[in-house]
């Protein structure tokens, strides 16, 4: 169930009448989370949490300090206040710290809120996994994954007159179908519960892991592939970290210094926080407009996006795209977009005469950051295909590959676009993506797992 | 439990972030109708502890519409117990003047180096008290404390971005005091790692898919022994509970006992009593005292990281491994302090005296291992050349693969006690909703043979 904006507001309020500097900004955070996990065709975890998260930042002149509580009483949300304006006093200058953002008006936009989500039961949680468990053992295989609920309120006020409020619900279902030799996923998101389709994501692992049993060796080298969207979601996530005023002024940007250039194939990656597909919100965690940019444009680097230090810092002007304020992600794109192309993905699959098709990624990282290249694993249904077919599952390989550099042999783009999520950060559900299939010329796979 | 943790970062001569949080709440685990349910709340009221109460029973309830059999634990005596991690200088009790101050001298030293674009010292303090009470008896209260951090240099040029840090990237965390901190000497170090940042950029590049001898440094060695062998020894992934997320492993039960792991070097222990280690305390979250034992034992596969209800199931009883990230998450099998215990090669030089030809390989800077742990890849932030017995050119960007029992199997000498290090993991992500765990990782240098390199696009 959520709060509402009354009661995150006075917690707001009381927060900045407590605290004692030039400028204080109080950031609620609501959560009520639950999740029902299961595995081995049972539900095994099965929890429910219930979370209020008050972020203080006080600041006197160049001088600035950050509490944070979860104890939200009278007397919790007076020490933290209190306690943020007494370190404040003490902390040495940050000579480059320009002020916390002024007001600006919040445009609307698509409500990411829906009541029945919120109001989702622990048994409505187990009805869906029983049905996907059942599905699974009807053909043989064992089940894994969770069906979620979350309820997330956020609300940012500041001494300057910042206000802004806004609720949203998410729903999840992780599906991993298992059999005795190979494994396949399928998930899917909503913010209506009452329109999560627990099903397709069943079937979409259950019919693919019935394909994957008995992977064969292939030799890893350089392949055509055909990404399915989790996989896709994987390489916007990584260069969309890239997309920030930070990752250039840290000169770990692939595209420093090369705004109006080049930098991939003809992809298009936007931040919409309006795409009402999404999981829209019409302000940032500085309580800054929200601000739809596009980042890539058929393959020339256009934007990157701020939180108001690193504008600053930078000499632009923030984009509304900041995070709660810390020192090592302050701002990132959270509303992707990878533009839809015009293929099916059985076409994309047609379209390649000799490749691989990945279901997702797994334990990527970079091994250098400016060139974008990752490190990691297919997992959960890896496939050869061959004259335009998917022909037999193979091991899983490891790639060592640079993802913008991949982008840049497009060869086709999905046609429907998988609403994504990732997992919590920063104690919030703050960054998803809609992403297509995509069909690339080359993918550089460096070894190969026994399995 | 409460968690008083704080964060500072001093950047680039500015102070970058100063962050403190405090968490206080409650979580309730309750078996009904044979299965498990879990509910947690910030709001430490009677009215609120029963709502969450009841509400962990609805849920255990619901999880019981696909129950296959009852939860069954393995036996547990209920202890009345306190407990306080032990340390010599408390850093809370500290004036910020004191900690701040380390990192600002610190920061100031790696900037005398020309050629460095961005610098970091970064320390965290972090205290967690807990109280764990059951049905069955138990009432132990325990305070935990850590203390980490460490500085690091970045330098860019020539589309390179090169990075060294000290102790271990930014995030070298023991359970201590803050005299972890002013005893690894970072001010010192700053000169040193800031000139390795600026040299690497004209470094020679490792060389390119080969195979050659490989010497990890000891902090390197710890996080692979954390990701090939402390995660597939949980017990919980070898029996599927983790399948869909942190994934299986290699290591199955049948094989508990008889796997030839790694080489007769190899032993790793199990060790939950280890001063410093991350994952020391005197109860787990299930309420089991801290235990120690055998992981890896002269390269066999003999033991798992257990719960009482995963340890049940092979007949076994808990070894004390369950932790929970902060009150509103539901305890699971962690690691608690997983170490690959000390050989008889000497010192690193001895080791490097005794190397014909290879590369050591020290600080990580990227890691990733499959689903069921065996292909790994890491790549370090420095390298060296072994020749002849002696430190060469330095390296940039070196990175080494595997699979993770042939790589052991490789492992031919490991340092003696004199360069054994408690390491700590304080960012082990797991289970779903995500939980961070702080694990220990003691570890020396140690040598491998015919390992596969410079594996970079």
């Amino acid at each position: 169930m959520e709060l509402g904006e009354k009661a995150l507001r006075a917690i707001a309020e009381k927060a900045l009448r407590a605290a004692r500097g030039d400028q204080v900004e109080a950031v609620v955070i609501a959560r009520n989370d639950s999740l029902t996990r299961f595995a081995n065709a049972a539900i095994h975890q099965n929890v429910s949490s219930r979370v209020i998260d008050l972020r203080v930042r006080v600041v006197k002149g160049k001088r600035v300090a950050t509490l944070a509580t979860d104890r939200i009483d009278e007397e919790g949300i007076r020490a933290v206040a209190e306690q943020a304006s007494a370190l404040c006093a003490i902390v040495p200058e940050n000579p480059d710290f320009g002020g916390l953002p002024e007001p600006a008006p919040i445009p609307s936009a698509p409500s990411a809120f829906v009541d029945g989500t919120a109001r989702a039961t622990p048994r409505d949680r187990a009805l869906a996994v029983k049905q996907v468990c059942d599905a699974a053992r009807g053909k043989g295989l064992r089940a894994a994954g969770f069906v979620s609920t979350n309820v997330q309120e956020l609300a940012v006020a500041s001494s300057l007159g910042i206000w802004a409020y806004g609720p949203q619900t998410t729903c999840e279902v992780q599906v991993a179908a298992i059999g005795d030799a190979g494994s396949a996923f399928g998930q899917r998101v909503s913010t209506d519960f009452a329109t999560l389709d627990v099903r397709a994501a069943s079937d979409e692992a259950i019919r693919k892991a019935l394909l994957a049993q008995g992977p064969r060796d292939l030799a890893p080298g350089d392949h055509e592939v055909v990404l399915e969207p989790y996989a896709v979601y994987d390489i916007v996530g990584f260069l969309c970290g890239q997309l920030t005023g930070l990752a250039v002024e840290e000169g770990r940007s692939f595209v420093g210094g090369r705004l109006g250039q080049q930098v991939t194939g003809p992809v298009t990656i936007v931040d919409d926080p309006f795409d009402r597909a999404g999981l829209p919100r019409a302000f940032d965690f500085e309580g800054r407009p929200s601000q739809a940019l596009t980042l890539i444009d058929t393959g020339v680097a256009r934007a990157i996006v701020y939180d108001s230090a690193t504008a600053r810092r930078a000499g632009a002007r923030p984009t509304g795209h900041a995070l709660p304020a810390n020192a090592f992600m302050p701002a990132a794109p959270m509303h992707r977009r990878l533009e839809a192309g015009t293929r099916s993905r059985d076409e994309l699959i047609k379209d390649c005469r000799r490749g691989v098709l990945v279901t997702r990624f797994w334990y990527t990282r970079w091994v250098h950051q400016l060139r974008t290249i990752v490190t990691g694993m297919t997992r959960d249904g890896t496939f050869a295909i061959v004259d335009g077919e998917i022909a037999y599952p193979v091991k899983n390989f490891r790639f060592t590959q640079s993802y913008h550099e991949a982008l840049q042999g497009v060869r086709g783009i999905g046609s429907e676009l998988s609403l994504l999520v990732a997992g919590e950060a920063f104690g919030l559900q703050a960054i998803s993506a809609r992403v297509p299939a995509l069909h690339l010329a080359s993918f550089t796979f460096t070894g190969a797992t026994q399995y | 439990m409460r968690r008083d943790t704080e964060h500072a970062l001093v950047k680039n001569a500015r102070i970058e972030s100063v962050d403190r949080e405090a968490s206080f709440g409650f979580g309730v685990r309750a078996i009904a109708d044979g299965a498990w349910g879990f509910a947690a709340s910030q709001v430490t009221t009677a009215a609120e502890a029963d709502r969450v109460a009841a509400l962990a029973v609805e849920i255990a309830r619901a999880s019981a519409l696909t129950k296959i059999a009852d939860v069954r634990l393995s036996p547990v005596k209920p202890a009345q117990a306190t407990y306080a991690s032990p340390m010599r200088v408390d850093p809370f009790a500290l004036s910020f003047d004191e900690r701040i101050g380390l990192m600002i001298a610190a920061e100031a030293k790696l900037r005398e180096q020309k050629g460095v674009r961005t610098t970091r010292a970064v320390y965290d303090i972090w205290r967690e008290e807990k109280l764990f009470r059951s049905s069955e008896g138990a009432d132990i209260a325990q305070t935990l404390t850590e203390v980490g951090g460490g500085i690091a240099a970045e330098a860019t040029g020539d589309g390179e971005l090169q990075i060294r840090s000290y102790p271990d990237g930014v995030r070298c965390q023991n359970q201590a005091g803050w005299e972890f901190l002013t005893d690894w000497d970072l001010v010192g170090n700053a000169p040193r790692v800031a000139e390795e940042a600026v040299a690497l950029l004209s470094a020679k590049a490792c060389p390119r898919d080969t195979r050659t001898t490989v010497i990890l440094a000891g902090n390197q060695l710890s996080l692979q022994c954390h990701e090939s062998c402390g995660h597939p020894i949980e017990l919980d992934r070898a029996l599927g509970s983790e399948a869909a997320f942190a994934g299986t492993s290699f290591l199955t039960p049948d094989r508990r006992g008889s796997f030839r792991y790694g080489s007769d070097q190899i032993n790793i222990r199990i060790d939950s009593t280890s001063r410093g280690g991350l994952g020391t305390f005197a109860y787990d979250d299930e309420g089991v005292p801290a235990s120690e034992g055998w992981a890896i034992d002269h390269g066999i596969f003999v033991g798992y990281l257990m719960s009482r209800e995963s340890s049940a199931a092979l007949g076994l009883t808990s070894n004390g491994t369950m932790r929970a990230d902060g009150w509103a998450r539901v305890p699971i099998i962690r690691m608690t302090n997983v170490s690959v215990m000390p050989g008889s090669a000497g010192t690193l030089d001895d080791l490097i005296s005794d190397t014909d030809q290879g590369i050591l390989m020290d600080t990580n800077r990227s890691w990733s291992i499959d689903d069921r742990r065996l292909n790994f890849q890491f790549g370090t932030e420095i390298g060296w050349e072994i020749r002849k017995g002696k430190r060469g050119a330095m390296l940039r960007n070196p990175t080494y693969t595997g699979i993770t029992p042939e790589f052991w199997g490789s492992c031919d000498a490991v340092c003696s006690e004199s360069e054994w290090v408690m390491w700590g993991t304080p960012n082990c992500g797991k289970g779903q909703p995500g939980q961070s765990a702080h694990t220990g990782h003691g570890a020396a240098p140690a040598r491998f043979r015919d390992v596969r390199v410079g594996v970079i696009a």
